[in-house]
């Protein structure tokens, strides 16, 4: 490929954001949006970003199954492999698979002490070292400000650079930040680094930039991505 | 046997293993009057259930070989598949559920939804196969089908709902309360034959509301009827909801699960009417087959009995009178005389006999229609060879079949033994495609390959139960690979002059690695440099070069052969000559085109207390393991994790050990893969200081 289109249509290229794990001080971000609009997908694809990256990728997956989540990166690396030469594209896959663990948890047992926990068993004992969580399914609704300033703690005391949330909003519920950020985020939003947010757009899927804290785009900008992908769409 | 196939089941029974599969299948035969008394899998009557024919299957308590059989249910003809639970023998699960209809997943109340189970469950989902689920063993203690269909949902994604509770649990088991009817039901008589119903227990009542609701919530989307009916809050009558339930298991959206305890013959009378309720009849499943006369184009059969015949033979078996081949028909009809014919070979068949099998058993019959499965008598095939009646040239899909993993050399005790020795191997290799054997020339052992160390332990015992052929056996050892990654060319003269006709010959071109298979000979010579009738002695020789490789005596795999230049002699060329030239052309081109070692990478499933996390992933860890990832499920944990095969052996006495005995794993092939470099160097020097010392 496969590897250089893979990283240059993937939204957070556009964004700039892959310095962010580089960056010294861990960072969180978010990505939003109402019920089954695709915030898994965007998830996955910052996951593959970062392990194109050589980087390690732990994804957490509150109240999914470990198939399901599995078969998120399946189906996804399938469609961007069906425009790829096969062989090629499996050796990319069968390199950056490695960068990838998938932890999943009922939604009743998580908690960042318990995720602490089970990192450490990888960290200690030189198992697995991840410096990017994507944590797929956390309850904001239910999570304090302190609550999310204790990650941040955690990724501090566990060598984390970035963690990417998703949140979901529901329509009725219009509370919104400053930033513009929605419910349930709204009251929290000063944690995070980075926030998108997903809005169906005719064929495609828009992505906007809510807030991005060093991003080489302003907030407000939007990206149009391919709905089935979530890359970024080619004109 | 009925013609109208709205009254066929073909059904298989799949689970993890001792979930009690076979005591089913004999409760199944008993009510249904195949057979007259009740025996148990490890029966002490010494007689055995009765699909478990193989003497040493009903030693062990475990199902080898998929037994067919048949019976009547309420006027429905249901063809039932017995199938093994342990990993090692999944090509028969496979199999029988490539040609079946619907699938009862038996899972245990206790265990719940077991490593095995996702298996099979991934293999019925593979195959499409629509599904009901039978919690079992509601007797035992610790029981909870609750759990275990909360399981069903979370664990294998599937939208199972209970349509069944249990009336007590563990020793306290006397029925069930169908959800449907709002009936309890009870089991009296010797063996559980007389259902009763009756009115469910007060103290019931609320559970089998809330749980009545829940059901009718779930398959309420599969039936507008049946929403209306709930909205206007008007009586539901059971055929509205069976019919909802069928839909969406028809679908394979839903899942209805059935409870009871089979060993106390509870509630498998109710799980009957199930499958006649809710699994479908051939005509509701659509099965593709390929159309050889239009570029394998898929297309679906008909099912119907007027139709040109279209027949797999999925399954081969040895017997006492022969090959005995079970097929499914899945259009046309085949009458006890006709001819056949094998779209594979070409050959012509004639049916000589046909027989319905139950277990070991079988009765003649005089046609099969659309539909059936049934067996043949003396038909020389292959398994996954398609039978049509000449009219039209198709093949039903290819079956997947794994590559066997581990090997085991094996030697007999004399020459009797060894006699029977190569009759076993050669029925045992005809009827398990994921058997093999082979000789090893260099050390004159016979080597057999399996699945599995339980796969080749079961071969051995089988060679010395049923052929006499005693065999002492060695250490299992993995089956490597070798295969090669870069292009290289080849010129090689095989010359010999020493008194008597010479020999000669000279084979050029090149070997480059072949990306899909695991042979293929090019043949670009032109100008007559190599004589035509020599040409198929070159890729003969290079056959020969794949059998071992030079870097640790293992199968060279995924290697292309070309040929393009060579020279001859008219009077010492020979197609010996060639044959010895091909294989000098080879190892001069083998070690040039970079061979790399390819060893088997088994998927690996560990399960057991969360408070073990740690040390199984770090026992995965040390074993070059990858782990994939973790699922935590209440108070257990899952490690899902890539492990080469070499590193397992020994695995589960580590595991107890580490877990207190708490934990257990499967593990299924997954891949080859190439072996990092530092067991690549090992693996060499062992294979050359063993060539040393002979």
């Amino acid at each position: 490929m496969g590897k250089k289109n893979l990283v240059m249509n993937n939204p957070l290229r556009i964004l700039g954001l892959e310095k962010k794990v580089q960056d010294k001080d861990a960072s969180m971000g978010l990505v939003m949006s109402r019920p089954g609009l695709g915030k898994t997908a965007i998830l996955v694809q910052i996951a593959l970003d970062s392990m194109l990256w050589g980087d390690k990728v732990l994804h957490v997956s509150i109240g999914e199954s470990f198939d399901k989540t599995r078969a998120w990166y399946d189906d996804i690396l399938a469609l961007m492999g069906s425009t790829e030469k096969a062989d090629s594209f499996q050796t990319t896959v069968a390199e950056i698979l490695p960068n990838r663990m998938i932890m999943t948890f009922k939604e009743t047992g998580f908690s960042p002490i318990k995720l602490e926990e089970r990192l450490g068993d990888l960290v200690q004992q030189n198992i697995y070292k991840p410096v990017c969580l994507i944590i797929d399914g956390y309850d904001f609704q239910a999570g304090t400000h302190k609550d999310l300033e204790e990650f941040k703690a955690f990724m501090v005391r566990n060598g984390v650079k970035m963690i990417w949330f998703s949140a979901t909003t529901h329509r009725e519920d219009e509370r919104k930040s400053a930033a513009g950020v929605p419910a349930p985020c709204h009251e929290i939003d000063d944690l995070f680094d980075a926030v998108l947010m997903i809005a169906p757009k005719d064929d495609a899927v828009d992505l906007k930039i809510l807030k991005c804290n060093g991003c080489s785009v302003d907030a407000g900008t939007s990206l149009i991505l391919d709905p089935s992908t979530m890359l970024i769409q080619k004109a | 046997m009925s013609v109208d196939l709205s009254n066929v089941r073909n059904i298989g029974i799949s689970a993890h293993i001792d979930s009690g599969k076979t005591t089913l299948t004999e409760r199944i035969l008993f009510y249904t009057d195949r057979i007259h008394a009740i025996h148990d899998v490890r029966g002490k009557d010494g007689v055995g259930a009765k699909m478990d024919s193989m003497e040493l299957e009903r030693e062990r308590g475990i199902t080898i070989q998929s037994a067919a059989t048949y019976c009547n249910w309420k006027g429905k003809d249901i063809n039932i598949i017995d199938t093994p639970g342990h990993v090692d023998f999944t090509i028969e699960v496979e199999r029988a559920l490539r040609v079946l209809d619907g699938a009862v997943l038996v899972l245990c109340s206790v265990g719940g939804v077991q490593s095995q189970s996702i298996t099979v469950n991934r293999q019925m989902t593979r195959y499409k196969v629509p599904r009901i689920a039978f919690i079992n063993k509601c007797d035992r203690t610790g029981a909870n089908p609750e759990r275990v269909t909360a399981q069903l949902q979370e664990k294998l994604g599937l939208n199972a709902h209970m349509v069944q509770i249990p009336i007590g649990l563990e020793n306290d088991l006397v029925g069930v309360i169908d959800l449907v009817a709002m009936k309890a039901l009870y089991f009296d008589g010797d063996n559980g034959e007389v259902v009763r119903e009756d009115v469910i227990p007060a103290e019931l009542q609320d559970q089998a509301q809330t749980k009545r609701e829940a059901l009718l919530e779930a398959v309420s989307m599969f039936s507008d009827e049946l929403m209306e009916v709930m909205l206007e809050e008007g009586d539901i009558h059971p055929d509205l909801i069976k019919d909802a339930i069928r839909k969406g298991t028809l679908a394979l959206e839903f899942t209805p699960v059935f409870v009871g305890s089979a060993y106390k013959n509870k509630a498998v009378q109710p799980m009957l009417d199930g499958v006649d309720a809710y699994l479908p009849c051939p005509t509701d499943v659509v099965n593709m087959a390929l159309d050889l006369n239009n570029e394998e184009k898929e297309f679906p059969v008909s099912n119907d009995p007027a139709d040109p015949l279209v027949m797999l033979a999925f399954k081969l078996e040895d017997g006492r009178y022969g090959q005995l081949t079970y097929v499914r028909t899945y259009q046309g009809k085949v009458t006890k005389g006709d001819t056949v014919f094998n779209s594979r070979t070409g050959k012509k068949v004639k049916i000589g006999r046909l027989c319905r099998m139950h277990s070991d058993e079988m009765e003649d019959i005089e046609f099969c229609g659309s539909g059936d499965i049934v067996a043949l008598f003396g038909v020389d095939c292959a398994s996954g060879d398609t039978f049509t009646s000449g009219e039209i040239s198709c093949s039903m899909s290819s079956m997947h079949i794994p590559e066997p993993v581990i090997s085991l050399a094996i030697i007999p005790v004399d020459n009797k033994a060894q006699i029977n020795m190569s009759k076993a191997l050669n029925r045992f290799t005809k009827e398990d495609p994921t058997f093999k054997t082979f000789v090893d020339h260099e050390t004159s052992e016979t080597i057999i390959s399996g699945m599995g160390e339980l796969h080749l332990e079961v071969y051995v015992e089988r060679m010395k139960r049923e052929y006499n052929a005693e065999v002492t056996v060695g250490a299992p050892q993995v089956a490597y690979r070798e295969t090669i990654t870069a292009r290289a060319e080849f010129n090689y003269t095989h010359k010999k002059q020493t008194g008597g006709s010479g020999q000669f010959g000279r084979v050029a071109g090149y070997m480059e690695p072949l990306e899909e298979g695991e042979y293929e000979f090019v043949d670009s010579i032109v100008g007559g440099v190599i004589p035509r009738e020599f040409i198929s002695s070159c890729d003969k020789g290079f056959q020969k070069s794949l059998v071992k490789g030079a870097l640790c005596g293992s199968v060279v795999t995924g290697v292309r052969c070309v040929i393009n230049d060579g020279a001859y002699h008219n009077v010492d060329s020979s197609d010996v000559a060639f044959q010895l030239a091909a294989i000098g052309a080879f190892k001069d081109g083998y070690m040039k085109a970079k061979p790399v070692i390819m060893e088997p990478i088994m998927k690996v499933s560990v399960e057991g207390p969360t408070e073990f996390q740690g040390s199984i992933m770090g026992s995965i860890n040390q074993r070059r393991g990858m782990i994939i990832g973790t699922m935590e499920e209440g108070q257990y944990t899952v490690v899902e994790a890539d492990v080469p095969l070499s590193e397992m052996f020994g695995y589960s006495t580590i595991l107890r050990s580490l877990t207190q005995g708490k934990a257990e794993f499967t593990m299924e092939f997954s891949a080859f893969k190439q072996v990092p470099k530092l067991v690549n160097d090992e693996l060499i020097k062992k294979y050359q200081s063993e060539r040393k010392n002979g």
